[in-house]
């Protein structure tokens, strides 16, 4: 599945596990929620992710959190927004710095929203065209409330420099 | 249009095809497979028993006629030009109530 | 291209945009222009473009698609109120329709033309930004701020901060549901604030500066539920990060899985007051406080972009008026009915009605938008506003310029007098525009109309707020009126059913159901002997509501069913 970060396309290096593949002992792997104990007891070192449902509480994640690289979020639907509030409890909540990934069926229309709530990667749904989700990245040069990303504000106004 | 009042219609009796045009999002009656009208006058009645046929049949073209919102509608049976069983498909028939000037008749003659 | 009219320095009465903002507008525009290029050919399907759409308030209803323009807090300037009428001509039918959430619709909008329609808003700073969608709407406001005697704070400021902070926010734009925001500066509640997912009511706080009370969990729809009172003293400061906690749990927490329930009274009720309010708190305590701090730099920084009317009437400004009002019993009338006190000495607020006995509530001609356009900036420095009662207000008219004013309202069938009375209906636009109706509301709203037409009969019958709904969504506030008004579908015709002792105000309150749902040739008569029943039993300056209020609603079910 093609790869999005800041509106390139890049390779991915994640493995993604359902809830009955074999776990590797070696090399980064997404795992659910419900696998997380045994993704983390694989050697110290090894990547491991875990993937969120949208109903998930981001402070389960709170004594795991540092020992991840990435977290997963979701998008069933496009119109289902939990994700943006997920992974921006994430960043604010938690600090968490790691790779934090949507999946599932985003629109392009959605990517600043993303990137604004602290989504660094999305696993493009299939059949995307990977030029619409880059010309979404930059298509404004300012926002009006303030986000994760710390952009700069435009004076006293209620703007940010995208 | 998941609406179910799209949906309501009797066993027996006929029904004609509507849908909404995409770039003026008017409403148009289906003539024949890919002719689409804005008269209901127009309409082919098709028999319910072959209705649900038909409208896949347009659905599935929907996109490439310029057409959105592609459903059935039952009409009565007594009446000689095709009249929609409900108040609300008269009035997509027939135009607003309270804007005698803006119903198709109406319209038609103003473009003629 | 529009042509290029020179804007005002800055707008009396709303935010003046600068280049940031109109490049902000442009780049908009160019986005929904791509979104329409790719639905019409194919890349995007209707699934996925409807909301797109939606978010810049374009619906496919009944019969064309309708465009619902956004009137930030209800105010326009008069150079904006000339570009609505020329969409109204070029890419309409002539008309527009004005909203309870003091948006202006079109009802016969081609997509094809509305990336140009946006375009033409934008040159005037206008967008239809979040007019639909399951996001932050509009936020209404008080139609007399800035000018009521009564006032306490102009909360168009917070208003507009509110306006920038919802825009594109990235984390509430697909919320379960649509989410609406009122705000008020004064104690007497003219925004239903009690009815609205989020209402505000700014007042001084202690140390001088502005604070809020906040008031959640309100609505209409099918599960019309009077908002609970969340707190008192919001420091202006933490305005929007508390609106951040409480948005952000109702995003996380809210329903999904059915559209009757995702509205956030639904979960306020289900977590209770004080379990809603711990989670806010809870959220509010671990966010980034220093990021969504509101600083009153930034409030001033707002403030100074609002254009200020230099307010300087001739001393006798109100004796004249007194004199015009013995002079012309007509004018005096209007006076009594269509005007509100006003906070600067010889200055008045008055009140365009847009409901003509027997017309369609809300409805304006580009012609009387131009009228209207013209008058403001002759009598109310180009500053107009639009009621969530479906009216226009000129906010700061000279007490000795109203007589002229009046006479030339009356000239373009603009003066009604009968504000707050029975001919003072709100009407959605039903079944004869919405895809979602199933009953027409507006023939009932002029029939009413013309059967009270008579100015003394509704002088004679008081206060009185009728509200009528085509169907359960409650777009007419059937649930807040004194007499509510909601059409029903039995088999595919329409029939209504009468509610009682609704009021959006601060004694909000929800109508109950008084029987049986009425057939549509039943409905105007038995308002009318509802309205017998209470001329005979009313005592004193009672108003409807308030008999209704005293005597219950035995009396008026014999009123309207006895006789059947």
């Amino acid at each position: 599945m093609p790869l999005l970060e800041d509106g390139q396309l890049v390779p991915d290096t994640w493995t993604t596990l359902d809830a009955d593949s074999p776990l590797p002992a070696t090399g980064p792997v997404i795992v659910p929620l419900s696998r997380l104990e045994e993704g983390l007891a694989r050697a110290p070192g090894e990547k491991l992710g875990v993937a969120l449902a949208p109903d998930t509480e981001i402070d389960t994640l709170r004594t795991a959190l540092p020992r991840l690289s990435l977290v997963a979020v979701t998008f069933p639907i496009f119109r289902d927004g939990r994700a943006f509030s997920q992974a921006r409890a994430l960043r604010e909540h938690l600090h968490f710095t790691g790779e934090i990934r949507a999946t599932g069926k985003p629109l392009p229309d959605q990517y600043e929203f993303l990137l604004r709530c602290g989504v660094s990667t999305v696993a493009l749904p299939a059949g995307s065209d990977p030029e619409i989700w880059a010309r979404a990245h930059t298509r404004f040069r300012i926002a009006y409330q303030p986000s994760v990303r710390g952009e700069r504000a435009e004076g006293f106004t209620m703007r940010r420099v995208l | 249009m998941s609406d179910v009042r799209n949906n309501r219609r009797e066993a027996g009796g006929s029904s004609v095809i509507t849908a909404n045009r995409l770039l003026d999002g008017r409403i148009v009656w289906q003539v024949a497979e890919g002719d689409w009208s804005p008269m209901i006058k127009d309409a082919r009645i098709i028999p319910n028993a072959e209705i649900e046929a038909a409208i896949a049949q347009a659905a599935a073209r929907q996109q490439a006629d310029g057409l959105v919102g592609v459903y059935g509608v039952q009409i009565e049976s007594d009446e000689a030009t095709p009249t929609p069983v409900t108040v609300r498909e008269r009035i997509r028939a027939f135009g607003p109530t309270v804007h005698p000037d803006f119903t198709p008749a109406a319209e038609l003659e103003a473009h003629a | 291209m529009p042509d290029t009219i020179p804007a005002p320095a800055l707008p009396v009465g709303h935010y003046g945009y600068d280049q940031v903002d109109r490049a902000f507008l442009a780049d908009r525009v160019e986005q929904f222009r791509d979104q329409v290029a790719r639905r019409i050919a194919g890349t995007l399907s209707e699934d996925e473009f409807k909301p797109l759409r939606l978010m810049n308030g374009l619906y496919l209803q009944l019969h064309a698609y309708m465009l619902r323009i956004a009137v930030p807090y209800g105010v326009l300037d008069s150079r904006q109120m000339r570009e609505l009428a020329h969409i109204a001509r070029t890419y309409d039918r002539d008309y527009g329709h004005f909203t309870t959430r003091q948006n202006l619709q079109f009802n016969w909008i081609r997509l094809e033309d509305t990336p140009d329609i946006l375009a033409r808003l934008a040159a005037v700073d206008m967008h239809a930004i979040q007019t639909s969608g399951n996001c932050i709407r509009n936020v209404t406001c008080d139609q007399f701020a800035g000018a009521a005697q009564d006032e306490l704070v102009d909360p168009r400021v917070h208003a507009e901060i509110l306006r920038q902070w919802s825009t594109l926010h990235p984390e509430f734009t697909f919320l379960p549901r649509k989410f609406k925001i009122a705000i008020s500066g004064s104690p007497n509640d003219r925004v239903a604030a009690r009815f609205h997912d989020i209402g505000l009511v700014a007042k001084p706080a202690p140390d001088g500066g502005t604070q809020f009370d906040v008031f959640v969990g309100g609505g209409m729809g099918r599960t019309p539920i009077v908002g609970v009172h969340l707190r008192d003293d919001l420091p202006e400061e933490d305005l929007l990060a508390y609106l951040e906690a409480m948005v952000r749990v109702y995003n996380e927490y809210g329903r999904r899985d059915n559209i009757y329930k995702a509205r956030i009274k639904i979960l306020v009720q289900a977590l209770g007051t004080e379990g809603y309010r711990q989670k806010v708190d809870a959220e509010f305590a671990s966010m980034n406080r220093a990021r969504y701090r509101l600083p009153p730099e930034t409030v001033a920084a707002i403030r100074a972009r609002f254009g200020t009317p230099d307010l300087n009437a001739p001393d006798d400004a109100a004796a004249r008026l007194d004199r015009a009002r013995r002079a012309d019993p007509a004018f005096d009338r209007w006076v009594r009915t269509n005007t509100h006190p006003h906070r600067a000495p010889g200055y008045i607020s008055a009140v365009i009605s847009l409901k003509p006995a027997g017309g369609i509530p809300g409805d304006a001609t580009s012609a009387q938008m131009d009228t209207v356009a013209d008058l403001a900036d002759r009598y109310a420095f180009g500053e107009i506003r639009v009621t969530h009662m479906q009216n226009l207000v000129l906010g700061h008219v000279r007490q000795d310029e109203l007589h002229a004013l009046w006479q030339a309202l009356r000239a373009a069938d603009l003066a009604s007098a009968n504000i707050g009375l029975i001919g003072d209906i709100i009407a959605c636009p039903g079944l004869d525009y919405c895809a979602l109706a199933n009953a027409r509301s507006i023939p009932i709203a002029q029939k009413l109309g013309a059967r009270f037409a008579s100015p003394e009969l509704q002088e004679t019958i008081g206060p009185i707020e009728i509200k009528i709904s085509g169907c359960i969504n409650a777009c007419g506030h059937h649930h807040a009126g004194h007499i509510g008004i909601l059409g029903v579908d039995k088999k595919g015709e329409e029939f209504f059913q009468l509610t009682l002792g609704g009021s959006p105000g601060s004694d909000a309150s929800v109508g109950q159901i008084l029987g049986p749902a009425l057939p549509e040739d039943a409905t105007v008569d038995a308002i009318a002997r509802l309205v017998d029943a209470y001329l005979v039993h009313r005592t004193g300056g009672e108003r409807f509501l308030d008999t209704y209020r005293r005597l219950g609603a035995a009396l008026f079910k014999d009123a309207v069913y006895a006789t059947a």
